[in-house]
């Protein structure tokens, strides 16, 4: 549906400078063929497709059984990703070390922030695996993965003190003792 | 590597602990105040014209000259304390100083230009009688020193010994004075009491006794209390019993010559001791014939010696003091005569005639706060027209010292009751006018909403107003350069600065006198001088009500204890303006032992004040009804415990609610094996804001935090270096508990003690290995609280974990305190003064019992530092770097409003103020902090954020267009 004009804006002085011989407007009909219609009276193919007509074969749309397996696949990689990404989680863990440095608090924070990120997305995940007839089963090797991987990153702040699990996390909150007994005294002056 | 990587966290932890100031920062924040002590010989510098030098010496063993026309310190001697320094006798010819010192045991002469020592002599044991200038000639070359048993000559040139003779009968005689009237002959003279007058004449070349002579004078017991020799060897006395004068020739007669005062129409005032008192402007010449006699507390007499005859110039009455002064040739007397109630006239006199000199009248103001004056120090000079000018010091009874020129101005006064400081408070200042409105608006009750929305309104318009005023002042200054600018303090504009480093020194003396000074600058903002102080009196200052409750003024309470008798009194004052307040103290007919202050409050936020008399009886103050009322509801949980050093006994009462007491504990510290020297509990207003520590493995180990806990320090009475020991206990003040008891054996005192949050520090002498030590000892709960929630001494059954280490100190000390802050956050750390005049911020953190011998993964984890026995003295530690404080006595410390910094004191011969950081400033921008660039940049930054959004708004349009 291009204009008649051409592209650019040397077709648009082209227009202006013969716009007496041309029409205001025209309207193509075929759908395959761009070219205007002053080449098509120089003469090849009269053919005009009617509308909606097209050359390309269109694909065949029927569901059929082969398919059906590959989308079963296809779910439960959706549904595995976060199991097979522990391995790897466990390496970069062991690499990083218990050190407190910026790199390693910043693989902890991808570490714990991706699992909590993909549970949060927990329904746009379940709507993925809509097609699966193993959808329940699915949804929950995922939410597994997920927790795992979420279980993973919490071992790792434990294992480099990041948790407030020992008494002296709280020891600043410990408000000091009331006095119950008033004493003073001294030597004798 | 591992030795390395504790080298290096070693090397970083000290980095981290450098607290030394830089070169800008000297005296910004500190200052420091150099004081004499009361004066008891003062001489000025007449040996030039010029010399604006006056000399003092002290009875604080200090010996230092002052510039007379600022009151500075031109140089300072400190000499040992007690009486070993103790200056006996201060001769001054031309530039030399001679000082007798230690009871005649030293002899030390300065060069008073620059206050340099010219030479010392060690004298021959005996106890110092008197001391003279010798001349001969005209010249003074010699001095003469009397002691019990022998009189020695010496050199002033170099000290050394011209002859020494035994004194004649002297187990019999008591030998008192000496004297030489420059003709080559010196007079030692003695008396038995109330029998005779005895004179030995020496000849001033060999020390051979010429003549020696004995007169009868049975009404003498005492040569310098009533004696005095005038004109040419003419020893003059008076005696009260008799009311005679007696005079005698020392080179002519043999019998005294009585002189009834009646005879010259005089009279003594009833129970007076008349005294006399001669001059002798030049050694080499014999003293004046005109001599001052004191008949009464307010009646002096100039009289002359003419031929034999005894002639009254002029009398004084009223007179309170009279004193005589030398210009050049001419002798004056100045009197000081009482004028009315607030001022003293000072007049002078020719010594020749008894003529007043015209227009020499001087105005002497008498403080009201201050006390009467004492003595009278002239220094005369000859004007230009040959007339006689001259300058008084005045020191009055509060040992202030004032200068004062014709014809009444003050050039300088000093208060030389602070060389004593006793104890001391700081307080807080109160808001300004503005904050102090608004703090009343909520303190009052509501009448009406709108009269609330106006007042409201009317408080926020002035604190606008005046924080108008601040900018303007702010803007006004920042243009003038910074040594002009000064910021007046008076009593008036004094307010809390929005940190509240700003505080009022509130300091008692020795004396009686009491001071505010304020902490910024050292100014005394007021002073009151309180009478009829005793001798030896014991003081407790107390802060009743701070200057939180605004309505309300703030009250400090001092107790004035006569130890003699027992008795006290109370001082009831505003510690802001200094001034006695309303609130009547109560009379105190019994002997009061101890006083308490309570936490508790009455209905005008006073702490109540109780007070402990010697049948253990309490008494409050204030004692309304509504403290009455608390108190017995109270009064189970009041305890308080006294000791007795003297009987060793260290009992514990508690309070029953008809205020007497009951005994509820008692230790007894056997008297003939050691005895108490000190007992520190805790400070009532530290916070404690970490209730553990955090081991290496994360777990916490429960400080022993028990604020009933007392640190009892014991000495040996047997001080043989073997078996010496010294002893520490930690007693429970509310039931009498033993915590712990620690023994030091081969050690000796004296013992610092400081005793804070769940340890106590204290410092000894190791006789065994002749060195000073510090310990620390550490108490903690355990791994878990028994009771996390109230504390009580009552109910505690586990017996807390104690810790002990000691360390090697490189120094005595002489005194020691804690840094404190305000809510105990900050590290702490111990000021330790010592005696070369430091003062050492020494890091709590080295004297931690936790410290290891073998250092393992937990201990550096924790940050401890491996163990030394050796502590070591790093110069960037001292808080008052090149500011020597002399005779350091007490270190006080308070917090701030700033958790990082607390405020100190040292007090001593001098005071110093300071601020100490022992975290460093946290939470305080640095001094040099660069806010123009921080600024600028942010200003930049903020611009190129518009800029860049503007531009990239158009591009997008642009964009669009196409």
């Amino acid at each position: 549906m291009a204009s008649p004009g051409g592209q650019g804006g040397g077709a648009l002085s082209t227009r202006g400078g013969g716009g007496a011989r041309r029409m205001k407007w025209a309207l193509e009909l075929s759908v395959g063929n761009t070219r205007s219609r002053s080449d098509r009276q120089g003469g090849q193919g009269d053919v005009v497709y009617p509308i909606g007509y097209s050359e390309k074969p269109v694909p065949d749309t029927s569901i059929q059984e082969t398919d059906k397996n590959l989308v079963e696949k296809r779910c439960w990689d959706v549904a595995l990703g976060p199991l097979k990404q522990i391995p790897m989680n466990l390496f970069i863990m062991y690499m990083s070390g218990n050190t407190i440095s910026i790199f390693p608090i910043m693989m902890v924070c991808m570490m714990a922030w991706r699992p909590i990120q993909a549970l949060m997305s927990m329904s746009a995940t379940f709507k993925l695996l809509e097609s699966s007839s193993q959808q329940w089963l699915q949804g929950l090797v995922y939410l597994i993965g997920n927790l795992l991987g979420a279980a993973l990153a919490i071992y790792k702040c434990q294992s480099m003190g990041l948790l407030p699990t020992h008494s002296s996390d709280w020891l600043a909150f410990i408000e000091p003792p009331q006095r119950m007994e008033i004493m003073g005294g001294g030597m004798v002056l | 590597m591992a030795k390395l990587i504790l080298l290096l966290l070693n090397w970083i932890f000290l980095c981290c602990n450098v607290a030394a100031v830089f070169e800008d920062q000297v005296g910004k924040f500190d200052w420091r105040q150099q004081y004499v002590g009361k004066v008891r010989f003062s001489h000025f510098d007449s040996h030039m014209q010029s010399s604006k030098k006056v000399l003092l010496a002290s009875e604080s063993n200090v010996f230092a000259a002052l510039n007379t026309r600022t009151g500075e310190l031109f140089w300072r001697h400190v000499d040992k304390t007690g009486p070993e320094g103790n200056i006996d006798a201060l001769l001054q010819h031309g530039q030399d100083a001679v000082l007798v010192i230690g009871n005649g045991h030293l002899l030390r002469s300065w060069d008073i230009g620059v206050g340099g020592m010219n030479w010392e002599m060690v004298l021959d044991p005996g106890s110092f009688r008197s001391a003279c200038l010798v001349g001969h000639q005209g010249a003074v070359k010699h001095l003469a020193v009397l002691k019990k048993t022998v009189i020695s000559l010496h050199y002033l040139s170099n000290g050394h010994q011209k002859w020494v003779e035994n004194l004649p009968e002297s187990e019999t005689v008591d030998f008192q004075a000496v004297y030489s009237g420059g003709n080559g002959e010196v007079y030692a003279l003695g008396v038995v009491p109330n029998s005779h007058l005895a004179i030995v004449v020496y000849s001033l070349e060999d020390g051979e006794i010429t003549k020696q002579v004995s007169v009868e004078a049975p009404w003498l017991s005492s040569i310098p209390a009533s004696c005095s020799v005038i004109s040419r060897g003419l020893l003059t006395c008076v005696d009260s019993t008799t009311m005679s004068l007696y005079t005698l020739d020392l080179h002519l007669q043999l019998e005294m010559t009585q002189i009834p005062l009646q005879t010259l129409g005089l009279d003594v005032d009833p129970g007076f001791r008349p005294s006399l008192v001669s001059h002798q402007p030049n050694p080499a010449h014999p003293p004046l014939s005109e001599f001052l006699l004191q008949l009464g507390p307010e009646h002096h007499l100039l009289l002359q010696h003419n031929d034999g005859q005894i002639v009254t110039l002029r009398d004084y009455k009223p007179a309170l003091l009279a004193s005589f002064a030398t210009a050049g040739e001419k002798t004056v007397v100045a009197v000081m005569a009482p004028k009315n109630k607030t001022a003293c006239s000072i007049n002078l006199f020719s010594a020749e005639t008894g003529r007043r000199l015209l227009e020499t009248t001087l105005i002497f103001t008498v403080d009201p706060n201050g006390g009467k004056p004492e003595k009278l120090h002239v220094q005369a000079f000859l004007k230009k027209d040959d007339s006689v000018g001259y300058r008084v010091m005045v020191q009055t009874e509060d040992h202030t010292l004032t200068f004062i020129q014709q014809p009444g101005r003050v050039m300088w006064t000093r208060e030389e009751a602070l060389s004593d400081v006793v104890t001391m408070e700081m307080v807080d200042l109160p808001l300004t006018g503005a904050q102090a409105e608004l703090e009343g608006e909520f303190g009052k009750k509501a009448d009406g909403l709108m009269s609330m929305v106006m007042k409201r309104l009317s408080s926020q318009l002035i604190m606008l107003q005046a924080w108008i005023a601040h900018l303007w002042k702010l803007f006004y200054d920042a243009r003038k350069p910074r040594s002009q600018v000064k910021n007046d303090v008076s009593i008036e504009n004094l307010s809390r600065d929005e940190f509240n480093l700003q505080k009022m020194m509130v300091l008692v003396t020795a004396s009686g006198k009491l001071f505010g000074i304020d902490s910024k600058t050292g100014d005394i903002l007021w002073k009151h001088y309180l009478e009829n102080i005793p001798l030896n009196a014991a003081f407790k200052l107390m802060v009743q009500r701070t200057t939180a409750h605004f309505p309300h003024p703030p009250q400090c309470t001092l107790l004035i204890k006569d130890k003699d008798t027992g008795l006290a009194t109370l001082h009831v004052f505003n510690p802001i303006f200094g001034r006695r307040s309303q609130v009547t103290p109560p009379a105190l007919p019994q002997p009061i032992l101890q006083s308490l202050l309570l936490p508790l409050m009455d209905q005008d936020y006073a702490k109540v004040l109780l007070l402990v008399d010697d049948q253990y009886k309490v008494s409050a103050f204030p004692s309304t009804k509504n403290v009455l009322q608390q108190l017995q509801e109270t009064a189970s949980s009041i305890f308080f415990y006294l000791a007795d050093s003297g009987q060793g006994r260290l009992s514990g009462y508690r309070l029953r609610t008809d205020l007497s007491t009951e005994q509820v504990w008692e230790v007894v510290i056997p008297t003939e094996t050691q005895k108490i020297v000190s007992i520190k509990g805790k400070r009532s207003n530290e916070h404690v804001h970490s209730q553990g520590r955090v081991m290496g493995d994360r777990s916490v180990l429960y400080k022993y935090l028990n604020p009933n806990l007392l640190a009892v320090v014991t000495e040996s009475t047997d001080l043989h270096q073997e078996r010496s020991f010294i002893g520490i206990l930690l007693i429970d003040g509310v039931t009498g508990r033993i915590i712990h008891e620690a023994v030091q054996r081969k050690a000796r005192g004296p013992v610092h003690v400081v005793h804070s949050e769940n340890w106590v520090v204290y410092e000894y002498w190791s006789t065994k290995s002749r060195r000073n030590e510090f310990s620390v000892i550490e108490l903690y709960e355990g791994m878990d609280l028994y009771n996390s929630t109230v504390f009580s001494s009552l109910d505690r059954p586990h017996a807390p974990q104690v810790l002990q280490q000691s360390y090697i100190f490189p120094s005595s000390i002489s005194t020691m305190e804690a840094t404190l802050t305000e809510k105990g956050i900050t590290s702490r750390h111990l000021l330790v003064g010592l005696p070369s005049g430091g003062i050492l911020s020494l890091p709590k953190m080295f004297l931690d019992p936790r410290r290891p011998e073998v250092i393992s993964e937990q201990s550096r984890e924790e940050n401890l530092i491996p163990y030394a026995p050796e502590l070591i003295i790093r110069t960037e530690w001292f808080i008052n770097y090149n500011q020597t404080v002399s005779r350091v006595r007490g270190i006080y410390t308070a917090p701030s409003g700033l958790e990082s910094t607390c405020l100190v004191v040292a007090y001593g011969l001098d005071i110093y103020h300071t601020r100490v950081y022992p975290s460093k400033q946290f939470d305080v921008l640095k001094d040099d902090y660069d806010y123009m660039l921080i600024s600028s940049v942010l200003f930049a930054l903020f611009f190129a954020t518009m800029i860049s959004k503007r531009l990239a708004e158009v591009k997008l349009l642009n964009r669009a267009w196409r």
